[in-house]
Order: C-alpha cells, then structure tokens, then sequence
C-alpha cells in the first residue's frame, strides 16, 4: 500500500518534469530539481515554476513503466496552479487494473448498500457449526422456506 | 415475477461439521431430489478425502505419517498446490499448516466442494440455485439474473443482521471468517495479537477467493485489508472490535 503510494506520488513527479517540457523552457529548470524531491514537495514546486508560463489545461504525462506495471497520470493546471492529479493508468502486480482506490473506509449501518427486495434467502457469519446451525438465522429461514 | 411473493423451499444436509443449505428454482415445483443429491455427494467426497476428523480420510493419513505427501494422490497434492498459492498471494497470511505443521486443507476445502456442487447445479439446469455451507454463500447469476440477498450476521448479536445486500452478478460469493461460533479458529499471523477484525465478510466472483480472503483479512489485519481490497475484485464488509463497521466503496448505498 505505502508502496503504491510512494510509486505513485513519484509518477506524479515524473509526469511533472514531462508537462513542464510540454509548458517549456521556464519550468525546466525547476521541474529538473524535482525528480530528487518527494511527492507532495514535487507538486507544490511544480506548481510554483508552472505558474511562470501561467498555463492552464490538462496534461497527460508519458506511460511509466513502475515495478508495479504500468502507470500514467494526467495533471489539470488552472492559471499556473495544480488543481488535480488523475491517475489514467494504474497497473496492479496482480495485473488487474485497479482504480485509485478500493480501500475500506468507515461506514455507518445505515449507509451499508441494501437490496431492493426485503427478502431474504441466506445468511453469511462467521462458520457456524452443525449444533450452531439450529440456533442461526440460517435455519430460521431454511424452516419457513424463504 | 414470482420471485418475491412465492415460497422457495431449502434442503439442507449436515457434511463438513455444518450445515449446506440449497435452494433450487422459484418454487417447490422446482425441487429437483436428483440435484440435492448431486450437491450431497460433491460434499460426501471432498469430506471423505479431507477431513481430519476422519481418521481414514487421505489427509489423516498423511497427518499420520502413513503416507507421504509424494504418495498421495494427484486430486490431494493439486488441492495443497492450490493452498501453497493462495498462501503466496496472501503473503503468508492465510496457510494450509497447523500449528503443529500438520497440513490442513480446510481453508480451502469447504469452498471447493461449493464451487464444485454449483458447477454441477449448473450443468444440470439453468434454473437459479444458491447454496450456503455454514455460513459461505455462492448463487447462481449471470448479467441477467435478478439479485438473490444475503444477510450479514451481526457478531455482536447473532439473531441480528448488520446488513440485507444484494448478491449477484459479477461478485456472486460471499465468505465470512471471524471468532464468534469456532472460538479463535483462525490461526493469527500477527504474532499471536488479536485481530482488530470481529468478522470480515468477502464479495468475490468466486467462492475460493471470497472464503480464503475473508479468512487472511481476520488473520492479517488492517494492512491485509488494505493489500487485499487493492489487489483483487472484491467488496469487503468487516466489523472492528468495537462494533464500527469498514466497507469498500461498492457496499456503499448510492445517495
């Protein structure tokens, strides 16, 4: 996971330094000093040498290939500031394309996806056993044959 | 469409040290005895073959040292094959090894024989089946399919449910591992601490995966949660110590 991050937040950088060759000689300079630089460093000071050329649109960066696969970001620059950061191409090591993320998050019971029909047909817990079962909700619903 | 209003009447059979519920069509017209049994014996034999509590089992066996590993059969050595994977893919978390090194295939069995009975379920008819074994759950589906529901145990209070979701089409599995009915059965990974996880339910496309996942999330904690949610299709449901719940975007209700 931090890993990604990492990959990810340094893809960003890469993208940069090659939308700062798109915007041109006045960012250069400043987008060279960013490939040693971190992540989040590397955007804010992306943003500030962009702001000379006062450029605004979206940037597609170069396909990178990561240990991870491949990835490919698009920067969106509003008058010379980075407002977004999208990522077009995220590559997984298990090889299925993830989207930026599937990571579970806090949730209240009511905000849980519930079917349309009321209707119940099974019940998933925690393995229960052939004496548990008569006491489960399973049973309860296999006896009146829903 | 009688899909809400009729009755759909459940077999159920006791193998594996539980219960498998099935269900069969829309109706009671649509039992079929000769399906049931076709799912019995799918059990029957992946039980016979590797239970441990069957001292005659080939598992046993081998436990015993009777055979070796390198004697036993292709079906048992493909079996543990497919553990040894899932083991890589979890980075150690899930394992087919006891404690004591014994090898233990039932992370993986139980959903095997239900991927195998429903493989058989469809061969037969394209009627719509379910089958729940103790708890994991795979229905029939394709695109088309309406959605079967299946309810979430609370482990807090088992007679209750946290949750009625939809299941169907593409993730058409679900497992669920926690410590509330088998005590602590699943071995930790995290140097013997407890799991954060009271339960964690699993969406898959496929049974194996939903049961083995939701076992190495119980095992592995929260980065396991996260490793796992990004690295495979599935939609988790997991319940923390304290009754909060965590949920991947996909349990979501949309506003």
């Amino acid at each position: 996971m931090r890993a990604r991050a990492v990959a990810l937040a340094t893809l960003a950088s890469v993208s940069i330094v090659g939308i700062g060759w798109q915007l041109g000689s006045s960012a250069i300079e400043a987008s060279q000093s960013l490939t040693a630089s971190s992540g989040g460093t590397a955007m804010a000071a992306a943003a500030s040498a962009t702001q000379a050329a006062a450029q605004s649109g979206t940037f597609t960066g170069a396909v990178v290939p990561t240990q991870y696969g491949n990835m490919q970001v698009s920067v969106t620059i509003a008058n010379g500031a980075i407002t977004e950061v999208t990522p077009l191409q995220l590559t997984n090591r298990g090889g299925r394309s993830a989207g930026i993320s599937n990571q579970a998050a806090p949730i209240l019971r009511s905000e849980v996806l519930t079917a349309q029909s009321a209707k119940v047909h099974n019940v998933s817990g925690a393995t229960y056993t052939s004496e548990g079962y008569l006491r489960s909700l399973q049973s309860a619903l296999d006896t009146a044959g829903f | 469409m009688g899909w809400d209003s009729e009755r759909m009447p459940a077999r159920t059979c006791a193998t594996m040290g539980t219960v498998v519920s099935l269900r069969l069509g829309d109706s009671a017209a649509d039992f079929d005895s000769a399906a049931v049994e076709v799912v019995e014996s799918v059990f029957r034999r992946w039980d016979e073959q590797f239970s441990l509590y069957r001292e005659d089992s080939e598992l046993s066996r081998i436990a015993r040292g009777d055979i070796r590993l390198t004697e036993a059969s292709q079906s048992l050595r493909t079996c543990y094959a497919l553990a040894l994977d899932w083991r890589e893919r979890t980075q150690g978390v899930f394992t087919p090894h006891r404690a004591d090194g014994v090898i233990d295939l039932s992370g993986v069995v139980k959903a095997l024989a239900i991927a195998e009975a429903g493989t058989a379920l469809t061969a037969r008819s394209p009627a719509k089946w379910s089958i729940n074994a103790g708890g994991d759950v795979l229905v029939s589906g394709d695109a088309g399919h309406p959605e079967w529901v299946v309810a979430i145990v609370d482990p807090g209070n088992r007679s209750e449910v946290i949750a009625n979701v939809p299941l169907g089409y593409p993730l058409r599995a679900v497992a669920t591992s926690g410590s509330a009915e088998r005590g602590e059965h699943i071995w930790t990974a995290l140097n013997g601490e407890p799991s954060p996880f009271r339960q964690v339910s699993v969406f898959a496309a496929d049974i194996l995966t939903a049961d083995v996942l939701a076992t190495a999330i119980v095992a592995g904690g929260e980065s396991t949660l996260s490793e796992m949610t990004e690295r495979f299709a599935i939609d988790v449901l997991a319940v923390l110590r304290d009754g909060q719940l965590l949920a991947t975007p996909g349990l979501r209700r949309t506003a």
